[in-house]
């Protein structure tokens, strides 16, 4: 099994390692760089809950090799805060109740923030087409749409 | 009294949560994130095969892979005591499961060995392929009827009828004797609980206390904790199980599994940490299912519709042992069975049979959501037969709330008799019907059917046994800071404890919820607990905490009365003060009052222990009743079979809620529960007992785009059983969609007849029945 | 579920992939990994080398000359969804819409869900609808494959095991064409039990054009449905001739029968969805 040298910029830090042909990238960032809000929930690209951002699109980390993201940017819940204050997604996540069990979170904050920068008003079915890509076992959902529309509010008001 | 205006209560409030910050920060920390020191991976060998002999299990090859740090085998645990199942009757039969397989597998994820790598998980699955295995397959069973037949594969021993419980109460020859009567089978499937985040555990033994510590994503540290006491023969002193960030349980995390034991016995073995985490392959295997079941129901009614009797025979499918709560499910299924209609003459039989498929345990919503489809399905066949409207057959039918509380005559060894203790099921009713607009439902209906459009609404009820004992704790403390913590038994895996509780106690001494520090999850600080399943938290471990916090009250006022000179009934606690209402600067901080009673002090007279430090160990006098009244609309597409919820109307009742806002996501999460169960999710076996469809792909969890319009209203009668008269809301939800959109869906296709008693209603299903009914042409 | 051991090459030029296939029995091509990684994550797979395609240059060109698209293996789904090239393939676009979702198509190529074959996706149904076809390279040389003779069997195509599809090839509608992916799916962005993709071109005078039919879900492969387009070929695209056309989508087709859906089922969406492709192609093509 061969191994490889890699470099890659994560959350805005370089980050170098040597690792096997077949670590995940999710495993690469949980377990090499102890991130480990990149959660695990199917390991089949299913569920959504390893998203992150690979140059700046939301991607499934369970399904993508670490020697694949070579050269690439990521993006993983823990680089969202903006230093001590949170995002304007995650603070909509936590004013509208759009998390229980926080598990499924970490992925769909991540698509929530590529949504917002690609439409910063996005249409019913552009939030659907997001948020489909997701699987939610506590909330129903209703409060996480609910959280995207108030983000897309408070990044507008941030806009002015 | 206060001559100014109280401010306002914490209970009641839909406070934001206090947990969210740190987990959107990603600080969540759960079983996978935990690294210890010098931690090893374990991996677990699980049968391929649904039913086989075990001839040999070799090794060799194993132990030869410089990556095995150890193994264990059923051979080495076949002394240990199996699973408990603790809900078993005098006449069960006790099939449990052994901590590994020895002789014989099951069902196929049956764990046969566990074995432990230096290096990570990828390398502890290379190496699981080096055993050896020798099986000698068996013909399977994979479905109940099949089972029960003459001839069938024995899983045990003798028959494959663990027990069937019996329940008669009234006169049920009033049934054969009534005018009318219909039968029906009604089908539920096999669902799996899914969380999305699979179980886990990593345990560690210390050497220096002689202890180990279980990190374990459950919904109950304390009952992990006993069984690891139970299995491994160790006294309490030995173990520590903390639960860290869990990420959704919904019942399939409430009970003590055989990795918990086995990890805990290599790790101290070994005398490393040794870690195991679930894959979802293994979940869809290893951890329990939920609720398949069939009901061949029969009702008497009479020429207006009212309902003289049921019989009712249900066949639980349970698979291949007994989990520690596997009657339950059948249980609830017929004694929670006729909901909130009144029909004194009923009888039951409620059959619990073996097959090669996982075991079950209660799920989200247990043996109600079979219940209402049953029940609720029946009265629609007598409003059809009637040619009445289905909701005035309700109206007919539903018990009155001065009817209440109401013995309904069953019960069982768990939780004693069922009493429905309060509530207004046709109040409930009357606001589900205006507010999904049913009057103008029909009218559109009748509208679109001319268009060649399908539309249905449909209803399911439910009364739901929830706030099970035996106990909860609580406990609330002032520190000599002045810090409020709380502590409790409750074990959280996404309801909100930290911020719900924290509301009850903030009332209390009078702080803000957000000064509240809330403790949970681990036994080394929380002594005693049950955990959070069967929607208890809110009732049982919120009045732990609610005694315990008037507790503390009671003595910060005995303390201030001494040093402040005051009587307690002038004494007002609001601030983190205690002071004379009306005079704030004659006060003290909660911090002072603390203080002065900290060990070292004089205890003022009449106090007689130190610091303020109340626990309460509430053992509710018998279950509470919420319930519920789901009405959903859909639409049928009869050229394609799709049926697309429209919208679903819920109006519940759990009496008195701490946090609306939390509670609306748990009716919405328990919807989405539902809608799964309704439309999409089924387990599926192929006739040898291979698991079909164990995976994300294929075992279809509701998205998005799934959901109906959620329309949900809340009535508030409270129980007497607690004090805050909290019944209990994180299941109710799930119960109604099941019933309701199978009856919408029969309602969208009365016109040719079409009745539909299986769920999920999936495409395939209502393409068969529209070309049984002659309305398609097959192609 | 993690995967078995594997190496992994990512060369530079395609004559090397070439060649690492050629050397190793065992190897296969990652192109965006989307289908083969959660194989492997079961263990379901097990090539001893994986040959990813990302350094090669020129596996990622998207233009639009001389009447087609060209669209490189490597190129991403959710960039061939919205470059402006692709505009002028509207079945295209309307069939990547239904692919997974956004976060997969951030990653999945055109090139590999072509070669994966999958009898259930949309992209091998656009180019058999469409006539298109693929460019392979391999030792001997490099050949273009029509669309007919590209899509063998279930999973199967008429690659080699050392040939590599380097690009995609689709024919720029014509002005006044509507397209239309009509499918039924237990949720969006599943797997269709069954689906329709629709192309119609009208003429000045409204009749239909042309009309290009395929059927996903019901076979091994991709199915055109050339007599459906003949039945509407030159005729006025009125709701009774689009039913009866529809209604010849289900001849000799032998759907697969599984837990979702039976065959007969299949071969019944078979003429629904039909039917609902091209009325709605027909409405987008006015």
């Amino acid at each position: 099994m061969s191994t490889h040298r890699i470099s890659m910029t994560v959350n805005g830090r370089t980050c170098e390692a040597d690792v096997p042909a077949r670590l995940t990238l999710a495993d690469f960032v949980r377990e090499h760089l102890d991130l480990t809000a990149t959660h695990l929930g199917c390991e089949h690209g299913v569920c959504g809950a390893c998203t992150v951002l690979v140059d700046g699109r939301a991607a499934r980390s369970c399904i993508l090799l670490a020697v694949q993201a070579e050269g690439a940017q990521i993006t993983t819940l823990e680089g969202v805060a903006r230093g001590s204050e949170l995002h304007p997604v995650q603070r909509a996540f936590w004013e509208k109740h759009g998390m229980q069990c926080g598990f499924c979170t970490p992925g769909f904050v991540l698509t929530v923030v590529e949504l917002l920068e690609r439409h910063p008003t996005p249409t019913r079915e552009q939030v659907s087409e997001a948020l489909g890509g997701h699987l939610c076992r506590c909330t129903g959902y209703v409060k996480i749409v609910e959280a995207v529309d108030e983000a897309a509010r408070l990044l507008a008001e941030e806009r002015g | 009294m206060s001559a100014t205006a109280a401010p306002p209560r914490a209970f009641g409030a839909p406070l934001k949560r206090k947990e969210d910050p740190r987990l959107l920060r990603g600080e969540g920390r759960y079983v996978a994130d935990l690294k210890v020191h010098r931690m090893a991976h374990a991996a677990v060998l699980r049968s391929p095969h649904a039913h086989a002999l075990v001839r040999a299990i070799r090794l060799d090859a194993l132990r030869a892979d410089p990556r095995t740090l150890d193994v264990v085998v059923g051979a080495d645990v076949a002394d240990l005591p199996h699973i408990l199942c603790i809900d078993a009757e005098e006449t069960t039969r006790l099939f449990t499961q052994p901590l590994l397989a020895v002789d014989k597998v099951r069902y196929v994820g049956e764990p046969l060995a566990v074995v432990v790598v230096e290096g990570d998980r990828y390398d502890a699955e290379d190496v699981l392929g080096l055993i050896d295995v020798e099986y000698e397959p068996l013909p399977a069973v994979v479905d109940a009827e099949a089972a029960l037949a003459n001839g069938a594969p024995i899983l045990h021993e003798e028959t494959n009828v663990c027990d069937v419980l019996e329940y008669a109460t009234g006169d049920i020859g009033a049934i054969d004797r009534a005018p009318h009567r219909l039968r029906r089978r009604f089908v539920t499937q096999r669902h799996a609980g899914t969380p999305l985040e699979t179980r886990g555990c990593l345990a560690d033994y210390d050497a220096r206390r002689d202890q180990i510590t279980l990190w374990t994503s459950t919904q109950t540290p304390h009952g992990v904790k006993r069984g690891l006491a139970y299995h491994l023969g160790l006294p309490e002193s030995a173990l520590r199980v903390v639960a860290p960030d869990v990420g959704g349980g919904f019942g399939t995390k409430l009970q003590i599994y055989q990795e918990e034991v086995l990890i805990c016995l290599l790790a101290r073995r070994l005398r490393r940490p040794v870690k195991w985490v679930e894959d979802r392959w293994e979940h869809f295997v290893a951890t329990t299912h939920g609720r398949e079941q069939t009901h061949d129901i029969e009702v008497g009614y009479d020429e207006d519709g009212v309902v003289v009797g049921v019989r009712d025979h249900a066949v639980t499918d349970t698979g291949a042992y007994l989990a520690r709560l596997t009657l339950v499910e059948p249980f609830i299924g017929v004694a929670m069975l006729r909901g909130p209609y009144r029909i004194p003459n009923f009888e039951a039989r409620s059959a619990i049979v073996m097959t090669n498929k996982t075991p079950m345990n209660p799920f989200r919503g247990v043996g109600h959501i079979q219940a209402a489809q049953a029940m609720d399905g029946m009265l629609d066949d007598i409003a059809r037969e009637r040619g009445l409207d289905p909701a005035e057959v309700r109206r007919r039918n539903m018990l009155k709330p001065e009817e209440l509380p109401l013995d309904i005559g069953v019960g069982n060894v768990l939780a004693g008799p069922v009493i429905y203790d309060s509530g207004n099921y046709p109040e409930a009713l009357r606001r589900a019907l205006e507010l999904v607009g049913y009057d103008q439902f029909r009218a559109e209906q009748a509208r679109m059917r001319e268009r060649g459009r399908y539309l249905g609404i449909g209803i399911g009820c439910y009364v739901e046994e929830t706030a099970l004992g035996p106990y909860e704790s609580g406990t609330v403390r002032v520190e000599p800071s002045g810090q409020v913590v709380v502590l409790t038994g409750a074990c959280t895996s996404g309801q909100g404890h930290h911020t719900v509780l924290a509301q009850i106690a903030a009332d209390e001494l009078g702080v803000s919820p957000d000064d509240v520090v809330v403790v949970h999850g681990d036994t080394d600080l929380v002594r005693e607990g049950v955990g959070t399943y069967a929607s208890r938290s809110a009732p049982i471990a919120g009045t732990a905490v609610r005694n315990a916090g008037m507790a503390a009250r009671r003595k910060i006022l005995a303390v201030a009365e001494h040093l402040l000179e005051a009587n307690a009934g002038d004494l007002v606690l609001e601030g983190g003060r205690v002071f004379v209402a009306g005079s704030p600067e004659r006060g003290l901080a909660l911090a002072e009052v603390a203080q002065a009673v900290a060990p070292g002090c004089d205890l003022p007279p009449g106090i007689d222990s130190y610091g303020i430090d109340e626990t309460d160990i509430f053992h509710p006098p018998t279950n509470a009743f919420p319930y519920g009244v789901h009405v959903a609309t859909v639409e049928v597409d009869i050229e394609t079979g799709v049926v697309t919820p429209m919208k679903l109307a819920v109006v519940s009742d759990a009496g008195r809620l701490i946090n609306p806002l939390i509670v609306e996501g748990q009716y919405q999460g328990g919807v989405a529960l539902g809608i799964g169960g309704a439309l999409l999710e089924e387990i599926l076996y192929t006739e040898d007992g291979q698991p079909a469809n164990p995976n994300f792909m294929d075992y279809l969890l509701p998205a998005v785009d799934n959901m109906p319009e959620i329309l949900l209203d809340h009535l508030h009668t409270p129980t007497p059983h607690n004090p805050d008269g909290m019944k209990g809301c994180g299941e109710g939800g799930a119960i109604g969609p099941p019933a309701a959109i199978a009856n919408a869906v029969s309602d969208a296709l009365s016109p040719f007849g079409i009745v539909v008693t299986r769920t999920p209603v999936t495409p395939l299903r209502v393409y068969e029945l529209l070309v049984e009914a002659g309305v398609v042409a097959p192609p | 579920m993690k995967p078995p051991a594997f190496d992994y090459a990512a060369p530079d030029l395609l004559d090397e992939a070439v060649s690492l296939l050629r050397s190793h029995e065992d190897a296969k091509v990652l192109a965006g990994g989307q289908s083969l990684l959660p194989l492997m994550n079961f263990r379901l797979a097990a090539p001893s080398l994986l040959v990813d395609l990302r350094r090669i240059r020129g596996l990622e060109r998207l233009d639009a000359v001389d009447g087609v698209v060209r669209i490189g293996a490597m190129v991403r789904q959710r960039d061939a969804e919205e470059r402006p090239e692709t505009a002028a393939v509207p079945l295209l676009r309307e069939a990547l819409r239904h692919v997974a979702h956004p976060q997969i198509r951030s990653r999945g190529t055109i090139g590999g869900s072509v070669a994966h074959a999958d009898p259930a996706a949309e992209l091998p149904a656009v180019l058999v609808a469409l006539d298109g076809r693929v460019r392979a390279v391999s030792s001997g040389g490099e050949r273009w494959i029509d669309a007919r003779d590209l899509f063998r069997g279930l999973f199967t195509t008429a690659l080699e095991p050392a040939e590599i599809l380097t690009e995609v090839e689709l024919p720029i509608a014509p002005p006044r064409t509507g397209a239309a992916c009509v499918e039924v799916a237990r949720r969006s962005g599943d797997y269709a039990l069954c689906g329709a993709l629709a192309q119609v071109t009208l003429a000045v005078d409204g009749t239909v054009e042309a009309a290009r039919v395929a059927l996903i879900g019901v076979g091994s492969c991709p199915v055109r449905r050339v007599d459906v387009e003949e039945a509407l070929e030159g005729e006025a695209p009125t709701a009774e001739r689009i039913a009866d056309a529809s209604a010849r989508a289900a001849g000799g087709l032998d759907p697969p029968s599984d837990v979702q859906a039976s065959a007969d089922y299949r071969r019944h969406l078979a003429r629904v969805l039909t039917r609902r492709a091209l009325e709605l192609a027909v409405e987008r093509a006015g």
